[in-house]
C-alpha cells in the first residue's frame, strides 16, 4: 500500500512544475481510482499522464484533462484499451494540446455510445481533420466535442462519411466546416435516424460540387427533409444528390423550394412526383427544379390524374427546347398554360370574364362590369366576402375562380347561375324599390306602419325608410333578401327557359348544403324554411306539429312572391307580414319529438291570385299553448341564416345609397341647390345601422373604425375621378411579382403575351398595358408648329391632295361598263367589217379605287427622347433606365431635371411636330388614324397614351394633348405594338398601317434575361410586329438611332424600316413615308 | 314583257309591271302609315331610315299594295284574260344599290343591236314613266352621280333629265322615289349629303318593339306565340349588345328565320345558332356569349 502512496507523492512532486490544476486533478483522480486499479496499472497511468504534460510547453492542459476523465474512463474500459486510449491521447498532444484536452473531454461519453475497439477509428477521424494549422485545430475539437452527440444518432461508418464531408468543406473554408459541424448536433437530431446516411452522401456531394453552398444546404436540407413523406425521404435525398452532382445551382434552394411545394400537397403523391422530377433531371436539371416548384400551382388547376398529360407534354417540349421546356414548367409559357387550361376543371373568372360581361350587358340592357370580388373587397365600401358573388348596382363580382364541380362545363354554369341571379337583380328591380309604389299582389301596409311609428321619414333612401319600420333591423333584411332572392329566382325560371335545368340542379345543390332544421332554434328555423321553398324545395320540410299551422301561414305569404306579377314591393310588403309573426317568436329550440311534413301540395308556385289575409287557422290553441311553455325557455341570441352560395350577398340598401350619392354628386355639379351632400359621420352612422354589413372577419372592438373606413371609401369611390394621366403619379410600384402571369381587372388595362425567343414561345398574360388619354396641355404647341413649318406644310398638303382624284380610275376595254369606250367601238365596227368577229369588250367605266385606310402612330416616349438632337450622340446605355426601382427613381429625376432647364430641341420634340404634320396631313384626305404615345417601366407597368384616339374626332382637346408629349420612362414595344393592333383590329378598313417611330432599340427593365440580353427585347418586338403583318396590317418602323440598322435588320427583316440619319428630316419624312405606304 | 311560253315555268315581269298580289303582312309601329299615306298624296319624297332587317322594305311593299289605284294598272297586264284577277297596287321598282351602281344603271344606256345602237330604259326612267314607286335601297352606297338624278326628280320640278337622249321625262302622277338609309355603319365619307337629305321626310324606323316582334315572327314563321315570345326576347337582348362586341343587332328577319327553322323542327338553341349567333358575328367570344344567352332562353 505504501508503494502506491509513495509513487503517487513521486508523481505529484514532478507534477508540481505545472500549473496547479494538474495536480489537483491527479491528486482528485488518484484517489478515486486509488482502490480499483492494481498498483502496475496506477503506475501505467500516472505515467502516462507525467509524459503527456511533460510532452511539450502546453500539453499540461491535457494532462489535466486526462486525470480529470480518467475515473469515468475507467469503468468503460478494460485496462489494456484504457492504455490504448491514453496512448492516442499522447500522440494527439504532441500534434496539438488543444485536440488532444479535448479528445480526452470528449472521451467518456463518447465511450457511452462507441464500442472499445472503435476508440481508435474515432481518433483517426479527429486527426484526419487536423492539418496542423491552428484553424484545423479547432475544427478538430469541435468534432471531438460534439462526437459522442454525433455517435448517439449515427454509426462510426457515417460519422467518418459525415468526416470527409468536413474535411473536403474545411480544404476550402474552415469558417465553413466549422459552422457544419456546429449545427451538426441539431441538423442530426432532426433527421430521421434512417435518413441520416442519405443525407450524408447527399453533403458530400454537394461539398464537391458545390461547396460554398454545403453550409446552407446542410442546415437547410434537413429541415427541408422533414416536409418530405416519411418513405420518400431517401428518394428526395438522391433526387438532390444527383440535382447537386448535375447542376452549378444552389441545392440548398432546391431542396427548400421543392420541399415546401411537396408539403403543400398529399403526401401520397410524393412518390409520383418525385419519380416524374426524376426522369426531368436527366435532361435538365432547372426543370425538375421549376417542375417541383410549380406543382402545386399546377395540382391547384387540374386533378393529380391530369398531371402526367401535363407532364409528359412539357417533357417533349423540354426535349426539343430546353429553354422551352423550362419556361414551362416555370408556367411561363402560353403553351403550357394552355394544356393546364384544358386539362383543369376549374374555370377562371379571367377567361369568361368577356363573354359573362357581354351575357350580362345583353340580359340587362345597359352597361355592366364583370369584377372580382377581390376587388370589391379592395374597394372597402362594405363587402367583406371573396367567396360570395354580388353587386353593388353597377357592376357583378364574382370569384376569382370556379371550381365547386367536377368539370369545366358544370364550373362555367355555375358563374353562369351566379350572374344571372345577380343580373336578374338588376333587371327585375331589385334596387329599384320604392316606398310610395304600390305592391301588386298586397294591399299597402307601409304607410300605416310608418304613421303609427309616429317617426317621420327622413331617410336618404327609399330601402333605409323602408327598414326604418322594424324594429329588428337585422331580421327584416332577412327576410326581405329571402324573400327577394326568391322572387328574382322565379322570374328567371319563369322567362327564361332555357336556363331552368341549369339553375335547378344548382337549387338542389344548394338544398343539399342546407343545415337540418331540427337544430336551429324556432326564428332561424322559420327563416331557413323560407329559404327552402325559395330554393323550391316543397316536400320533406319537417315542422313540429304544434307549429304546423303557423309554418303554413307563412309559407303562403313567402310564396305570393313567387308570381310573375310580384314585384319588389311585393316581397316588401311579404316582409311586414312574416315580420310581424316571426318577430313574436321566441328564438329558442324546438322539442325534438313529434315532427311533421309540411304539407304543400296544393301551394307551390304560380298562383296569381292577390294575397288575401285569412285568419283563424286550425290548430291556434295548440300552438298558443306550446308558445307559452316555450317563452320559459331562454332566447338563443339570433344568428344569420346561413347564405345560399349561388346568391351571394343582397345589398339593396347599400346598393341604392351608393346610387343616390353618385346621382347626388353628378346633380351637385350641375345645380347647387342639389341635396347637401352626407357627411362622412352621417354616413357612417347610416352603414352602422344597416344591418347588411356582417362584420363577422373583424373583431369587435373595431367594427366602429371599419365603418367609418367603409364611409370614407364610399365617399371616395363617389368622388373617384376618371383615370387622369400624370405624369408624377405614374411612379412605378415596388414589390412587384417577379413572375407568373398578371392579373387585372381594370377595364383600361390590357394584358398581352410576350414572345419568348429561347423557349420559342409565349409567356401567358406577361404585360399590363395601361391606356391613359395624355393630359391636356394648351394648344400653342400645335399653332406654333404649324406655323413654323407652313411652307413644308404646304408641299405636304400638295402630296396629299394628289391622293384624291387617284381614287377613280379609268379602266377601258370592259365587256360591260359605264359607256362605250369609242375607240373599241370603231375597232370593232371596222373587224366586223373586214369579217372578223369582233371584240365585245368596247366599254370603259371608272373604278373606284376606293380609298380605306386606317393607322395607328406609335410615338416612343422614353426618355432617351428627351436626348438633345444636336448634341454628339452619347453612348446610347446611358440613356437606358437602370434596373434597380431606387436607382432608377434617382435616374428619372435627373433626367427630368434635364429637361425642365433645357433649350435645346430634343428627340420628343421632331416627333411631336410630326405629329402636327400629320395629324393636319390626315385630315386632308379623310383616312381614319390613331396617335398614341407609349412608354413604361417594367412589364406591369407599360403606358400607353392616347394623343388621338383611332375612333376619335380632330378637335381641340387633341391639339392640346400633343402639348403634353413628354419623354417618359422606358421602351418597352411589344405590348404597346400588340395593343395598337387590337387599336386597329377592331377598324374595318381595307388597308392598315402600323408606324412605329422610335428613338432607339428597345429597352425595358426585365425586357430581356437578366437585363443584359438585348435580343430578348428585339425578338419580342420583332414577334409583335409578325403579329400585326398576319392581322393584314402593315408595320412600318421608322428610328432616328443612327446605329439602327443593325437591330431593326433583325427587327423587321422583311418588314419596311427605315433610320432616318437627321433626325430633323423627320416631319419632312413621315408624311411622305405615309403617303407611299397608303397608295 | 310577260313571256307566254316561259310563264309555266317561272312568272317574270317586266320592271315596272310587277304589282303585288297579295296584301304583305304589316304591323305598324307607330304613324309610319298614316306619314307615308300623306306623303305620297303630297308627292314628297320619303326617306326610310333604320337598322338592317327592322322592315323598311315589307313597309315600302305594304303601302305600294295599300295604295293601289284601280287606274294605275298596267295595260298589258289588264290585256290578259286568263285569271281576270284584280291587281292591286302601285308598281313597285326597286333598286338594290350597289357601289358600283352609276347613273346610267338607273337611267338607261344605248347597248349595240345589229349596226347600230338601242336604247334601253332603267328602271328609274320606267318607274316616272308609269307611276310606280321607286324604292333605292341603302342608297348612299351607290355612285355620288346618281345624286344628279335624284335631285330634280325630288324637287318641286319631279323631273328626269335623260342627258344622252337629250330629254326630259316629266314625272306620272302616281311616281314616287323612296330611299332607303341606314345611318349605323356607313363611315362617314358615306354619309348622305345635306342637300339630299333635304329632299325628303324622313320615317326612322326601329325594331319593332317586344310584343309587336313576337306578332311580326309569330306570324311569318307559324312558330307557337311562346316561340315567338322567345325569340323576341332574343332579339330584345341581343340588341343590348350592340356597341358591345355587335356591330349590329339581330334584325327582325334574321328572327324570323330562326322561326322558320324551328317550325321545320330544327331544335331551337341549334336554330338560333346558325340564324342569330354565327350570322351576327365572327368573333368566337362574342358568339359564346350570345349562344349563352341562347342557352339561358331556349331549352
Amino acid at each position: 500500500m505504501k508503494g502506491r502512496q509513495d509513487y503517487i507523492e513521486v508523481v505529484e512532486k514532478e507534477l508540481a512544475t505545472f500549473p496547479g490544476s494538474v495536480c489537483n486533478e491527479f491528486r482528485k483522480a488518484a484517489k478515486t481510482i486509488d482502490g480499483i486499479l492494481p498498483k502496475e496499472n496506477l503506475i501505467a497511468w500516472a505515467n502516462e499522464g507525467l509524459v503527456i504534460a511533460k510532452h511539450s510547453f502546453r500539453s499540461w492542459e491535457p494532462a489535466a484533462d486526462y486525470f480529470r476523465v480518467t475515473p469515468h474512463v475507467l469503468g468503460k474500459l478494460p485496462f489494456v484499451h484504457f492504455i490504448r486510449w491514453a496512448e492516442a491521447g499522447k500522440e494527439l498532444s504532441g500534434h496539438s494540446a488543444i485536440l488532444s484536452s479535448a479528445y480526452f473531454r470528449a472521451s467518456p461519453e463518447t465511450l457511452d455510445v462507441l464500442a472499445p475497439h472503435q476508440l481508435e477509428a474515432w481518433t483517426a477521424l479527429g486527426l484526419k481533420l487536423f492539418k496542423g494549422t491552428w484553424k484545423s485545430g479547432s475544427l478538430s475539437c469541435r468534432f471531438f466535442e460534439v462526437s459522442p452527440k454525433l455517435l448517439s444518432r449515427l454509426t462510426l461508418m457515417e460519422l467518418e462519411r459525415f468526416v470527409s464531408f468536413l474535411d473536403i468543406v474545411g480544404q476550402r473554408s474552415y469558417d465553413l466546416a466549422g459552422e457544419c459541424v456546429n449545427l451538426s448536433e441539431e441538423v442530426f437530431l432532426s433527421l430521421e435516424r434512417q435518413d441520416c446516411s442519405g443525407f450524408i452522401g447527399l453533403m458530400l456531394n454537394v461539398a464537391e460540387h458545390n461547396w460554398r453552398d454545403a453550409r446552407a444546404c446542410f442546415d437547410a436540407g434537413a429541415k427541408a427533409i422533414s416536409r418530405v413523406a416519411r418513405d420518400e425521404r431517401a428518394r428526395f435525398l438522391s433526387l438532390s444528390e444527383a440535382f447537386a452532382r448535375k447542376s452549378d445551382a444552389s441545392t440548398h434552394l432546391f431542396m427548400v423550394e421543392s420541399s415546401r411545394a411537396l408539403n403543400e400537397l398529399e403526401w401520397s403523391l410524393h412518390s409520383h412526383i418525385l419519380e416524374l422530377a426524376e426522369k426531368l433531371l436527366t435532361t435538365s436539371s432547372i426543370a425538375a427544379q421549376e417542375f417541383l416548384r410549380n406543382c402545386p400551382i399546377a395540382l391547384g388547376k387540374i386533378r393529380s390524374s391530369h398531371l402526367d398529360v401535363w407532364f409528359e407534354a412539357g417533357r417533349q417540349i423540354l426535349e426539343e427546347n430546353e429553354e422551352g421546356g423550362i419556361a414551362f414548367f416555370r408556367l411561363e409559357s402560353a403553351k403550357g398554360q394552355e394544356i393546364l387550361e384544358n386539362l383543369s376543371a376549374g374555370v377562371e373568372l379571367g377567361r369568361v370574364r368577356d363573354v359573362l360581361q357581354m351575357y350580362s350587358i345583353a340580359l340587362v340592357g345597359s352597361e355592366v362590369q364583370i369584377l372580382s370580388t377581390e376587388e370589391l373587397k379592395e374597394r372597402g365600401i362594405g363587402w367583406t366576402s371573396l367567396e360570395r358573388p354580388s353587386t353593388e348596382g353597377s357592376a357583378v363580382f364574382l370569384p376569382e375562380v370556379a371550381e365547386k364541380y367536377l368539370t369545366k362545363g358544370e364550373n362555367f354554369g355555375w358563374y353562369k347561375v351566379m350572374v344571372t341571379h345577380q343580373i336578374a337583380h338588376l333587371e327585375f328591380g331589385s334596387f329599384a324599390f320604392s316606398f310610395e309604389k304600390e305592391a301588386e299582389l298586397f294591399p299597402n301596409k307601409r304607410r300605416e306602419i310608418e304613421a303609427n311609428s309616429g317617426q317621420k321619414a327622413e331617410a336618404l333612401t327609399d330601402m333605409q325608410r323602408f327598414f326604418e319600420l322594424f324594429p329588428d333591423r337585422r331580421l327584416s333584411y332577412h327576410i326581405f333578401s329571402v324573400l327577394e332572392d326568391s322572387r328574382v329566382d322565379f322570374a328567371i325560371k319563369h322567362v327564361y327557359k332555357g336556363i331552368r335545368s341549369l339553375y335547378g340542379r344548382v337549387q338542389r345543390h344548394a338544398l343539399t348544403e342546407r343545415r337540418p332544421l331540427p337544430t336551429l332554434p324556432l326564428r332561424e328555423a322559420v327563416i331557413e324554411i323560407l329559404i327552402r321553398i325559395s330554393l323550391g324545395d316543397f316536400s320533406g320540410i319537417q315542422v313540429q306539429r304544434s307549429f304546423l299551422p303557423l309554418v303554413e301561414s307563412l309559407t303562403k305569404v313567402a310564396l305570393v312572391v313567387q308570381s310573375t306579377k310580384a314585384t319588389v314591393e311585393d316581397s316588401a310588403e311579404a316582409t311586414i307580414r312574416i315580420y310581424e309573426i316571426l318577430s313574436q317568436l321566441p328564438n329558442v329550440l324546438s322539442p325534438q319529438d313529434d315532427w311533421q311534413e309540411l304539407d304543400m301540395s296544393e301551394e307551390g308556385p304560380e298562383k296569381e291570385s292577390r294575397w288575401e289575409q285569412r285568419d283563424g287557422a286550425a290548430g291556434q290553441g295548440e300552438m298558443a299553448a306550446m308558445m307559452s311553455k316555450l317563452m320559459e325557455g331562454k332566447d338563443i341570441p339570433y344568428s344569420s341564416p346561413q347564405e345560399v352560395e349561388y346568391r351571394g350577398d343582397f345589398k339593396p340598401e347599400l346598393v341604392q345609397l351608393l346610387s343616390k350619392l353618385r346621382q347626388g354628386k353628378s346633380q351637385g355639379q350641375t345645380e347647387t341647390s342639389a341635396s347637401a351632400p352626407l357627411t362622412p359621420e352621417e354616413l357612417k352612422a347610416l352603414l352602422e345601422q344597416s344591418a347588411e354589413i356582417e362584420l363577422s372577419d373583424v373583431e369587435d372592438g373595431e367594427i366602429t373604425t371599419t365603418q367609418g373606413l367603409f364611409a370614407d371609401n364610399i365617399l371616395k369611390e363617389i368622388t373617384k375621378k376618371a383615370a387622369v394621366s400624370g405624369q408624377d403619379k405614374d411612379i412605378p410600384d415596388r414589390g412587384m411579382p417577379l413572375g407568373g402571369p398578371l392579373q387585372v381587372s381594370d377595364p383600361l388595362v390590357f394584358l398581352y403575351d410576350e414572345w419568348d425567343f429561347r423557349a420559342a414561345d409565349y409567356k401567358p398574360r406577361w404585360c399590363c398595358v395601361k391606356e391613359k388619354k395624355i393630359e391636356e396641355g394648351n394648344e400653342d404647341f400645335f399653332d406654333k408648329t404649324m406655323e413654323s413649318y407652313s411652307l413644308l406644310f404646304s408641299q405636304i398638303r400638295k402630296q396629299f391632295e394628289v391622293i384624291a382624284p387617284m381614287l377613280f380610275r379609268k379602266v377601258k376595254r370592259l365587256p360591260d361598263g359605264e359607256e362605250i369606250e369609242f375607240d373599241a367601238l370603231i375597232e370593232a365596227m371596222v373587224d366586223k367589217r373586214l369579217g372578223q368577229s369582233p371584240t365585245e369588250k368596247i366599254y370603259w367605266r371608272r373604278n373606284k379605287v376606293q380609298r380605306d385606310v386606317s393607322v395607328v402612330f406609335l410615338l416612343d416616349m422614353s426618355a432617351s427622347t428627351a436626348e438633345a438632337i444636336e448634341e454628339a450622340r452619347p453612348s446610347p446605355d446611358s440613356w437606358d433606365p437602370p434596373d434597380d426601382p431606387r436607382q432608377y427613381m434617382s435616374w428619372l429625376r435627373a433626367k427630368r431635371e434635364e429637361g425642365a432647364k433645357r433649350t435645346y430641341k430634343r428627340i420628343i420634340d421632331v416627333e411631336k411636330e410630326s405629329a402636327v404634320l400629320l395629324i393636319k396631313a390626315l385630315e386632308t384626305i379623310g383616312d381614319a388614324y390613331g396617335i398614341y404615345g407609349f412608354s413604361g417601366y417594367g412589364r406591369e407597368n407599360v403606358e400607353f397614351y392616347v394623343i388621338k384616339d383611332i375612333d376619335e374626332g380632330f378637335s381641340d382637346k387633341v391639339k392640346r394633348r400633343v402639348d403634353k408629349v413628354a419623354p417618359l420612362h422606358a421602351t418597352r414595344m411589344g405590348p404597346a405594338i400588340r395593343h395598337a393592333i387590337s387599336k386597329l383590329g377592331s377598324q374595318q378598313s381595307k388597308t392598315k398601317v402600323l408606324f412605329l417611330i422610335s428613338d432607339g432599340r428597345p429597352q425595358d427593365r426585365g425586357y430581356s434575361r437578366e437585363g443584359v440580353e438585348k435580343e430578348y427585347a428585339v425578338h419580342d418586338t420583332k414577334m409583335a410586329l409578325t403579329e400585326a403583318r398576319h392581322k393584314n396590317i402593315v408595320p412600318f418602323c421608322l428610328t432616328v438611332d443612327r446605329g439602327g440598322h443593325d437591330y431593326l435588320k433583325t427587327m423587321c427583316q422583311d418588314m419596311g424600316y427605315e433610320v432616318l440619319a437627321d433626325v430633323e428630316a423627320l416631319p419632312k419624312r413621315l408624311p411622305f413615308l405615309y403617303r407611299r405606304l397608303t397608295t | 314583257m310577260p313571256s307566254e311560253t316561259t310563264k309555266t315555268v317561272y312568272r317574270q315581269w317586266v320592271i315596272e309591271e310587277y304589282v303585288l298580289e297579295k296584301e304583305p303582312f304589316y304591323l305598324p309601329v307607330a304613324d309610319e302609315i298614316q306619314l307615308f299615306e300623306a306623303a305620297y298624296a303630297q308627292k314628297i319624297p320619303v326617306l326610310l331610315k333604320g337598322p338592317t332587317g327592322c322592315g323598311k322594305t315589307r313597309f315600302v311593299e305594304y303601302m305600294a299594295y295599300k295604295l293601289g289605284r284601280p287606274l294605275t294598272v298596267v295595260k298589258s297586264r289588264s290585256k290578259k284574260d286568263e285569271e281576270p284577277q284584280e291587281v292591286h297596287g302601285v308598281p313597285l321598282v326597286t333598286v338594290a344599290c350597289h357601289e358600283d351602281l352609276t347613273g346610267s344603271d338607273l337611267v338607261g344606256r344605248y347597248l349595240l343591236e345589229g349596226d347600230g345602237t338601242k336604247w334601253i330604259d332603267g328602271p328609274l326612267t320606267r318607274a316616272v314613266k308609269v307611276g310606280a314607286i321607286c324604292y333605292l335601297d341603302e342608297v348612299v352606297e351607290a355612285r355620288k352621280d346618281t345624286t344628279v338624278l335624284i335631285h330634280p326628280l325630288t324637287d318641286h320640278r319631279r323631273i328626269l333629265p335623260i342627258e344622252k337622249r337629250g330629254e326630259l321625262i316629266e314625272a306620272h302622277d302616281g311616281f314616287l322615289l323612296v330611299i332607303s338609309y341606314n345611318p349605323g355603319y356607313q363611315s362617314a365619307l358615306k354619309d348622305l349629303k345635306q342637300s339630299t337629305r333635304q329632299r325628303f321626310v324622313s320615317i326612322e324606323f326601329n325594331y319593332p318593339p317586344k310584343q309587336l316582334e313576337a306578332k311580326i315572327i309569330q306570324h311569318e314563321s307559324n312558330v307557337s306565340e311562346e316561340m315567338a315570345q322567345d325569340l323576341a326576347r332574343l332579339g330584345e337582348k341581343v340588341r343590348n349588345l350592340k356597341e358591345h362586341g355587335l356591330q349590329e343587332g339581330a334584325s327582325t328577319r334574321l328572327l324570323i328565320y330562326a322561326g322558320k327553322l324551328i317550325e321545320k323542327s330544327i331544335s331551337p338553341r341549334r336554330a338560333c345558332q346558325v340564324a342569330v349567333v354565327w350570322t351576327l358575328t365572327d368573333d368566337l367570344e362574342v358568339q359564346r356569349s350570345v349562344e349563352e344567352l341562347v342557352s339561358t332562353i331556349f331549352e
